[in-house]
């Protein structure tokens, strides 16, 4: 026996005691994970998401960047168009490697908006280097054919050879190819030959976006400063929207921080209170224990391990928690936020885990000494007869 | 040579606004082995006595020594030093921890001495006290004469030269309180320093020598 065996012995005095407030650290502590861990997932996933868009600004016609930026995130429908000439003066724009040209239609299928995205093959695919097609690309020049996300295919119960009534005219469209699963908004969309969306919809000659790629990074500002000066071209950057994102989410996260800091208060004082509660109850027998050779130097210590104890263990039951019951928090997490990328946010940083493991010992260490101290330096006289208060 | 030697040792607590005189310049030698009881009637100073008897309290005045070792006017830490080499300490309650089995129990003041946790000398402890047979059992399967036995064998697993027992049967029937008298004159016989702080003036007769205190002062057996 030792020290830390007659600690572990002295929580076993009183069970439930002793589980309820580690239940308490381990609330407090699942908190604190989930949201750094959310919130470091959180941007990770969106800068992921925007790297997999696979371009550096988009151009729109002027007056819509609130559009766009659904646009980007989610696809949508923008009542103005850019023209074939908008596109060739993109093209002709120094430092722009690709600039891919995009129409977006709307078609509502038994009550769901889908999105339709007419694109050209060509400047589209190096764009997107991950997509991988089950099936086959269509090529430009072709008809009544479609690419289409693989959360559709799955949802629609479709696959590459599939024939289905299509667009305004219920033409007969055969799905040629179905794209492996990206973790974007891609995973949703119908994709069509650019001018045979076009013919389709009746929009031949317009184009609602063009995706620009910079050569370099260092270009975008200056490319997006050239193409503003196309009297129809507005221009959105990743960056701009980005930081839009981030904005609109930091609000948000702000309440969530509140929530971790009120939790973890709650927590403290309710170990505090439990530690000092049992050194009451037990003044006559830290007394004993003087008595028979411990000085106060071992009543701190021994008081101290059972605060630790009780932190540490609640610390990695929160974790584990917290790792465990991630989806269902992420959902509510999900629900909070006005906007959340499509990856999952959790993350196994054994950082963080590290670093909430030493902020459960730390709150140990906080809500101990003051109980320790105060049994420490007990008269042991005075504790026996019990007339310490 | 005198293992107790106290000189004029007074005590005054403070209870509220009133100075309450506890013990009013005692003078009291108790050499090594004897077996000695302090009787008294209640709030005579007996249990204070004992508790500066057992450097578990400071006098107000006046001087102890300890094996020729002045004690008064030294700290908490060296106090505790005091008590863990030199005495050993038996309650009226037991103080048993009820999670600790019996030899856990004993083997406590090792944990705080820095000792090596010594399982034979724990064994021969509890064999000493009748008591080997329960060396697994809580506290709480226990009857009050073995709890006072097993606080017994704590009070000597420091090998302590003095055996301070505050009331020590005050909580035990007759049969039993005589059980626990006759283990203390075991220990006496062995060469322990036993003081007993008791009501009981019958069972204080079995000592060498009886002290009584009235009023904070010893009168007779000094």
């Amino acid at each position: 026996m030792n020290l830390l065996s007659f600690a572990v012995k002295n929580l076993q005095r009183r069970k439930g005691r002793t589980l309820l407030t580690i239940a308490g650290v381990a609330i407090a502590v699942a908190i604190l994970f989930s949201l750094l861990s959310f919130s470091a997932g959180y941007e990770r996933e969106l800068t992921r998401e925007m790297d997999s868009l696979g371009f550096h600004l988009l151009a729109v016609p002027k007056g819509c960047p609130y559009e766009a930026t659904t646009l980007i995130l989610h696809g949508g429908v923008i009542p103005k168009y850019l023209t074939n000439e908008d596109l060739a003066r993109a093209r002709a724009t120094d430092g722009v490697a690709i600039a891919a040209p995009m129409l977006l239609q709307q078609v509502t299928k038994d009550g769901t908006p889908h999105i339709v995205y007419g694109i050209e093959p060509a400047v589209m695919l190096p764009l997107k280097p991950a997509w991988k097609v089950n099936g086959r690309f269509f090529s430009a020049n072709e008809t009544r054919v479609m690419v289409i996300g693989s959360t559709l295919a799955e949802k629609e119960n479709l696959a590459a050879g599939s024939v289905i009534p299509f667009g305004p005219a219920q033409e007969q469209f055969t799905i040629i190819g179905v794209l492996q699963p990206t973790g974007s908004e891609d995973d949703n969309f119908h994709f069509l030959p650019l001018a045979d969306a076009q013919r389709t919809f009746g929009k031949v000659g317009l184009i609602t976006a063009i995706a620009v790629r910079a050569d370099d990074v260092k270009h975008i500002p200056r490319i997006a400063e050239d193409l503003e000066k196309v009297p129809d071209i507005q221009v959105v950057t990743m960056a701009q929207v980005t930081g839009t994102i981030m904005n609109l989410v930091g609000s948000a996260r702000s309440l969530l921080f509140s929530v971790i800091v009120i939790a973890i208060v709650i927590s403290a004082a309710g170990i505090t209170n439990t530690l000092l509660m049992s050194v009451n109850e037990r003044t006559r027998e830290i007394g004993m224990m003087k008595a028979i050779g411990a000085s106060g130097h071992h009543i701190g210590i021994l008081l101290i391990a059972e605060t630790l104890l009780i932190t540490t263990l609640g610390g990695i039951i929160g974790i584990l928690a917290a790792l465990a019951g991630s989806g269902i928090i992420e959902t509510f997490v999900r629900e909070l936020i006005p906007y959340a990328p499509s990856g999952s946010f959790v993350s196994f940083d054994p950082l963080l885990i590290g670093g909430c493991l030493l902020f459960s010992i730390g709150l140990g260490l906080l809500c101990g000494i003051y109980p320790a101290w105060k049994s420490a330096r007990l008269s042991p006289m005075e504790a026996i007869r019990g007339e310490w208060e | 040579m005198s293992i107790i030697e106290a000189t004029g040792i007074c005590k005054t607590y403070q209870r509220g606004r009133e100075d309450v005189c506890a013990l009013r310049g005692v003078n009291l030698t108790i050499e090594a082995g004897e077996f000695v009881t302090i009787v008294g009637p209640s709030g005579a100073g007996k249990t204070a006595l004992l508790n500066i008897l057992g450097c578990l309290d400071t006098p107000s005045c006046g001087t102890l020594a300890i094996d020729g070792v002045p004690v008064t006017g030294k700290g908490e830490a060296e106090l505790v030093k005091i008590r863990r080499e030199h005495i050993g300490f038996v309650f009226q309650q037991f103080f048993l921890i009820p999670t600790l089995t019996v030899g856990e129990n004993v083997g406590l003041p090792l944990i705080f001495s820095g000792s090596p946790y010594d399982r034979q000398k724990i064994e021969s402890l509890l064999e000493k006290v009748g008591l080997s047979h329960r060396a697994e059992h809580f506290p709480g399967q226990l009857s009050g004469g073995e709890m006072q036995r097993v606080a017994i064998a704590r009070a000597l697993v420091n090998n302590p030269r003095i055996l301070l027992a505050d009331e020590p049967t005050g909580n035990l029937d007759s049969i039993t309180a005589d059980g626990i008298y006759r283990l203390f004159e075991e220990l006496h016989r062995q060469g322990i320093t036993v003081i007993v702080v008791t009501h009981n003036r019958e069972l204080a007769q079995r000592a060498g020598r009886v002290i009584t205190i009235r009023d904070g002062l010893v009168n007779g057996g000094c």
